[in-house]
């Protein structure tokens, strides 16, 4: 009887033991880079700074589309979709390269790539990017990612190591390109080159 | 007790009367489809949760229609109330004519029985099909939603941020379902030599699933059927080939594989009746290409 009890607890600090690893596991896979510089910080703050001032942007101009229900028709998603590409494309003419990647930011992304990569996952991180079909994406500035092109998984152990987003705005990756791509229009609001490894 | 159509009365009580002769003694109902035969391995029982499951379905080919009048012709027999999309919705375009060639089309019998359809997003598919009516998102890329004792998480395993990542662990955190289910496209598991299982993905969300009791898991992007052996508790199943297929890619041998099927595109039915999920693959042309009964665990300790 008292064996059998023994065991009962047993059995449950075992449980709590595997359960605490487990989750503590998914918090190392989703946690930041342990040391970031003060330079860095200055870094991230302000390329956040940057897309915020890119959403505020994006929700003016969105003002110019229609409104776009939770229960639209492909039509009324067509239209949207249409509309607020050109709302935001106008509203950016002349946009160019690297106004978000710049050159500090993206030197703290690429630098954040290449730690990732050298990880045990490395293989399948590339193999994740780089199996995406991407032909037809122009790199451009300003223009729409293609629609008949798919988007490379972002996975979610890189995305918790790079800058976090507002919902409006997505990373992707087309080969060692990283893109900065507005999500629903999928405009294309800032790429940098070679940011992989 | 759903109504059935007056269409599909006639059909619906023969194939239902072949459902009570021993399986040896069975006859294979040809209906609409070529060849198609409808031998349904579920109970239909009553008060029972049914759903369907498709993957990768948004070719727009007349592989992908052929699956929607299969089945609607299942749905005769086992009327289920809803259908679960693992993804890649739509390949290619997604203009309005890409809608209905790609999904209100093949899928037109199901929509005029009000069956709804509840989405998730794949590698191909635009973020604003969060807002496509019949796709019941809501305008969310992950969400939840319950049917009787079953609670269902679509997610977005294309980009699984942290903020997803809180909010399906705040959300498992409070449910007190007897059955959780997560639907999403990339598959944890998959012994497919195209994609295969996606580590990275599984890295983030099996823990989570271990902790707050999930029970299974449907997931699309390899275009076969696969049954992965439980995974630390967990039912994992690759259903990607609603509209796609890739022929042969599954692995021989794959130590993981319970039960696969790469030879043509299928679907798959579901029902949920207390302690017990009941589920049947089936293929385009209406063949049983697996079938079983997962029996609820009971809730983890600790």
């Amino acid at each position: 009887m008292k064996l059998q009890k023994c065991c009962k607890y047993l059995c449950v600090v075992v449980c709590a033991l595997l359960s605490t690893s487990a989750v503590a596991q998914n918090n190392q896979a989703l946690a930041p880079p342990a040391v970031i510089s003060a330079a860095d910080k200055t870094t991230i703050q302000t390329f956040e700074k940057q897309v915020k001032e890119y959403v505020d942007l994006r929700n003016k101009v969105k003002e110019n589309a229609p409104k776009l229900s939770k229960d639209s028709t492909p039509e009324q998603i067509h239209a949207y979709r249409t509309a607020l590409e050109q709302s935001l494309r106008s509203a950016r003419a002349g946009a160019k390269r690297g106004e978000l990647f710049r050159p500090e930011t993206a030197d703290y992304i690429r630098r954040t790539l290449k730690i990732e990569f050298q990880g045990k996952d490395r293989q399948q991180l590339r193999e994740t990017i780089f199996e995406t079909e991407t032909q037809g994406v122009v790199l451009r500035v300003n223009h729409p990612y293609a629609q008949t092109a798919e988007f490379s998984e972002m996975p979610a152990t890189l995305l918790a190591k790079l800058p976090q987003l507002p919902k409006e705005v997505r990373y992707r990756f087309v080969g060692r390109n990283m893109l900065l791509v507005d999500r629903e229009s999928n405009v294309i609001i800032d790429y940098m080159p070679e940011a992989l490894p | 007790m759903r109504r059935i159509h007056t269409r599909n009365l006639l059909l619906a009580l023969v194939i239902s009367a072949t459902l009570f002769i021993p399986a040896s003694a069975q006859r294979l109902i040809n209906t609409d489809v070529k060849n198609s035969p409808v031998k349904l391995t579920l109970p239909v029982k009553d008060g029972s949760v049914r759903f369907a499951a498709i993957g990768d379905t948004g070719s727009g080919s007349s592989a992908q229609r052929e699956v929607g009048t299969t089945m609607a012709q299942y749905h005769a027999v086992f009327p289920f109330e809803f259908v679960l999309m693992m993804g890649d919705n739509m390949y290619g375009g997604e203009a309005p004519k890409d809608f209905e060639k790609k999904f209100s089309g093949p899928y037109k019998a199901l929509l005029d029985y009000k069956v709804k359809f509840y989405a998730s997003l794949g590698n191909h598919d635009q973020a604003l099909q969060t807002n496509y009516t019949n796709f019941n998102m809501n305008g969310k890329e992950y969400y939840r939603f319950k049917k009787g004792n079953v609670a269902f998480y679509a997610l977005n395993s294309n980009y699984m941020d942290k903020k997803q990542v809180a909010w399906l662990e705040s959300e498992l955190a409070k449910d007190t379902s007897e059955w959780k289910v997560c639907f999403f496209h990339h598959p944890p598991y998959s012994s497919a030599k195209s994609h295969g299982s996606d580590s990275q993905l599984r890295e983030v969300v099996e823990p989570i699933f271990i902790k707050y009791g999930v029970n299974v898991v449907l997931t699309g992007h390899d275009h076969v059927y696969e049954r992965i052996k439980p995974q630390k508790g967990i039912y994992y199943f690759v259903s990607g080939a609603g509209g796609k297929l890739r022929a042969g890619d599954i692995k021989d041998a794959s130590p993981i594989t319970e039960k696969s099927y790469d030879r043509d595109l299928h679907f798959m039915l579901f029902e949920v009746s207390g302690d017990q999920m009941y589920f049947q693959a089936i293929s385009r042309t209406g063949q049983t290409i697996d079938s079983g009964i997962i029996a609820r665990a009971k809730k983890r300790e600790g």
